[in-house]
């Protein structure tokens, strides 16, 4: 018993020596978790920019002249003509090419009561100019409302008239929600880290011991090949497990300069989100890492090794967004790997309180189907076919 | 000691590897395998490896069967492979620390093992250093200590002189005498005529996957009616294609 512990430590150690030693796939496994955390901050700026700042939107005005009221109140809005951009911004919003167009008629219409169309011409599959396209016809509907109230009033008629139903609408989700975006931005590349991140360590302690010819050697041993699979799955979950650490960690820390308050979100990770969080994702480094050394060990070669192995990041990548058209999700969905842990994570982010059932089976689940790789990866080191492949 | 007892060995429907080969390797010699490419030599140290199971008749290993508990007979061997690699990013020490703690050593007798072997094979400068950019011989150095350290009963080396420098060669040649003094069995694979001339007291040559004769190199020699070992291999082949290899 005690040698059998000595072994899968000596194994394990070396897996870790080895890890550790090569900088180029630490690399790749951290990188991630810098990068992902800054790249949320950025976004999260951006989109606050968009929905609570009303930045100058500069469009080309033609007949400006002939309505210098609705003019005004597209000056209010902060929404200018083109004439008035210099340099690099003119040069961008040139390129947008947003036009309003006043017709000639637009006062003698108004006076007859005629109906006025406003051109609006702009290119709506561009997403920068949504924002300003939205603007401007808000602009455009307001002051028409407005002028139509008047209009009605002037003729004794209540506008109330006009709505005869109103909606009161009681938003129940929480103020967090408000935050579903960098929400489903950050479950998403957390999961990308997990699958991600012990990736190349993966590959080249399986394919590439194969390839540098020091895996025989080690079949050769008096030693089982679940001790080896088990010591080189240990060490690639938990670097793909302290690269989770790291990104929620610097995600905190960044996320501390994002004023969030200014869309009505709150966003935190807090102690008691961070250890669920962590608890979510562990086994899905384990089953990360399962798969991978699976798919590894039967490559060919390391080449394969490295094309096969990367077609799993499809999985994270591709389930939650698969579940986001899944209008009415079937209960078994909730324990899937990689499933599970995504509609969790969502309702953690939500601020909703965790559906324990879901978390422990789905984690079970993810263990038990690991553990089943696991098993089948060690029969199959012991198998001829792999051991004539070696040569 | 080391046993093969009428091995079969069919790959596919009709690839036979091994067809029906005996041979007997006893403590305190050098038993050499010589045999033409193909003709069954890793199929068989393969077997005794336990990583390929024969499709009738057994290899032990001290009386153990090395298909039914190959863990068990694995430790009675030291096993020096035909390809053999090293863990790039460890140092030699590491490299042959790790190989101990996998057959169970540990404390301060694998530590006294360890720098024990790395005084023997002449390994003291090139202990703490990373395996990468190791030449042939260095590499041949660590695979043998690696292989060595336990002390095993019993030793096997799949064309181990593969590629060396003389110096190597002779440091090999003079740890294998060493460990035959010991009492230890040491089976031997090789193409070179000289080499298992000199150092084995036994050769077994095969051919086809069967055992095509054995005895001392003077006696094999007789048998053939030739005074070089080499020709008397390729007659007891019945071809010329081992001399090519």
């Amino acid at each position: 018993m005690n040698n059998g512990f000595g072994q899968l430590k000596a194994l394990i150690i070396k897996e870790f020596k080895e890890a550790f030693r090569d900088k180029r796939a630490l690399m790749v496994a951290f990188s991630m978790s810098l990068l992902a955390p800054v790249m949320i901050m950025v976004m999260s700026k951006t989109m606050i920019k968009e929905i609570a700042e009303t930045p100058a939107v500069y469009a080309e005005f033609k007949g400006a002249e002939f309505a210098p009221k609705l003019m005004k109140e597209f000056r209010d809005d902060n929404i200018l003509p083109l004439s008035e951009a210099e340099g690099n911004i003119h040069r961008i919003w040139q390129e947008r090419a947003i036009t309003v167009t006043i017709p000639e008629s637009y006062q003698q219409d108004m006076v007859d009561g005629h109906i006025i169309n406003i051109m609006l011409s702009a290119d709506y599959s561009d997403k920068p100019s949504l924002s300003p396209v939205r603007r401007i016809k808000d602009v455009v509907r307001s002051h028409a409302r407005s002028i139509g109230y008047k209009r009605l009033m002037m003729r004794g008629i209540d506008v109330r008239l006009l709505r005869p139903l109103n909606i009161v609408e009681q938003d129940q989700s929480q103020p967090s929600s408000n935050a579903m975006m960098i929400s489903i931005m950050l479950g998403l590349y957390l999961l990308m880290g997990a699958f991600m991140s012990g990736l190349s360590i993966a590959i080249d302690t399986s394919a590439g011991e194969r390839e540098r010819n020091v895996l025989e050697m080690l079949l050769c041993q008096p030693v089982s090949t679940l001790k080896i699979v088990l010591a080189k799955l240990s060490c690639s979950s938990s670097i793909a497990a302290l690269s989770i650490v790291l990104m929620l960690t610097v995600t905190s820390l960044t996320m501390g300069f994002v004023d969030l308050t200014k869309i009505g979100a709150t966003f935190s990770i807090d102690a008691g989100t961070f250890m669920a969080l962590l608890g979510l994702l562990i086994p899905i480094c384990i089953f990360a890492a399962s798969l991978q050394l699976f798919f590894a060990f039967q490559a060919k070669s390391f080449k394969e090794a490295q094309s096969t192995v990367t077609m799993l990041i499809m999985l994270p990548a591709f389930i939650p967004l698969a579940l986001t058209f899944i209008d009415d999700r079937p209960q078994w969905l909730d324990w899937v790997p990689v499933a599970g842990q995504s509609i969790i994570m969502e309702d953690l982010f939500k601020g909703l309180a965790i559906n324990w059932p879901a978390f422990i089976v789905t984690s079970i689940v993810t263990l038990l189907m690991s553990a089943v790789l696991v098993a089948i990866l060690a029969k199959k080191l012991k198998s001829e076919k792999v051991v004539m492949a070696l040569s | 000691m080391i046993k093969v007892e009428n091995l079969h060995k069919t790959f596919g429907k009709d690839v036979k590897a091994l067809d029906g080969l005996s041979f007997e390797a006893k403590d305190g010699e050098i038993t050499g395998i010589l045999g033409p490419n193909g003709a069954g030599k890793t199929t068989c140290l393969r077997t005794l490896y336990g990583l390929l199971k024969a499709d009738e008749g057994r290899a032990t290993i001290d009386g153990i069967d090395a298909s039914q508990e190959p863990i068990k007979a694995r430790a009675q061997l030291g096993i020096f492979p035909d390809k053999f690699g090293l863990y790039e990013r460890l140092t030699a020490f590491e490299q042959i620390d790790y190989f101990a703690s996998i057959q169970g050593m540990s404390g301060k007798a694998k530590k006294a093992a360890i720098n024990e072997i790395i005084t023997d094979l002449g390994m003291e400068e090139l202990a703490h250093r990373k395996s990468q950019g190791f030449s042939q011989g260095q590499r041949m150095k660590v695979t043998l200590a690696q292989a060595l350290v336990h002390k095993p009963k019993n030793f096997v080396l799949d064309e181990p002189t593969r590629g060396l420098d003389v110096m190597s060669t002779r440091i090999l040649r003079d740890y294998l005498n060493r460990f035959k003094a010991q009492g230890h069995c040491i089976l031997f694979s090789s193409h070179v005529m000289q080499e298992v001339a000199a150092l084995c007291d036994r050769v077994v040559i095969v051919s086809n996957g069967r055992l095509a004769a054995q005895g001392t190199p003077a006696e094999l020699c007789e048998l053939a009616g030739e005074s070089q070992l080499e020709e008397a291999f390729v007659k007891l082949i019945g071809s010329d294609e081992g001399v090519a290899a």
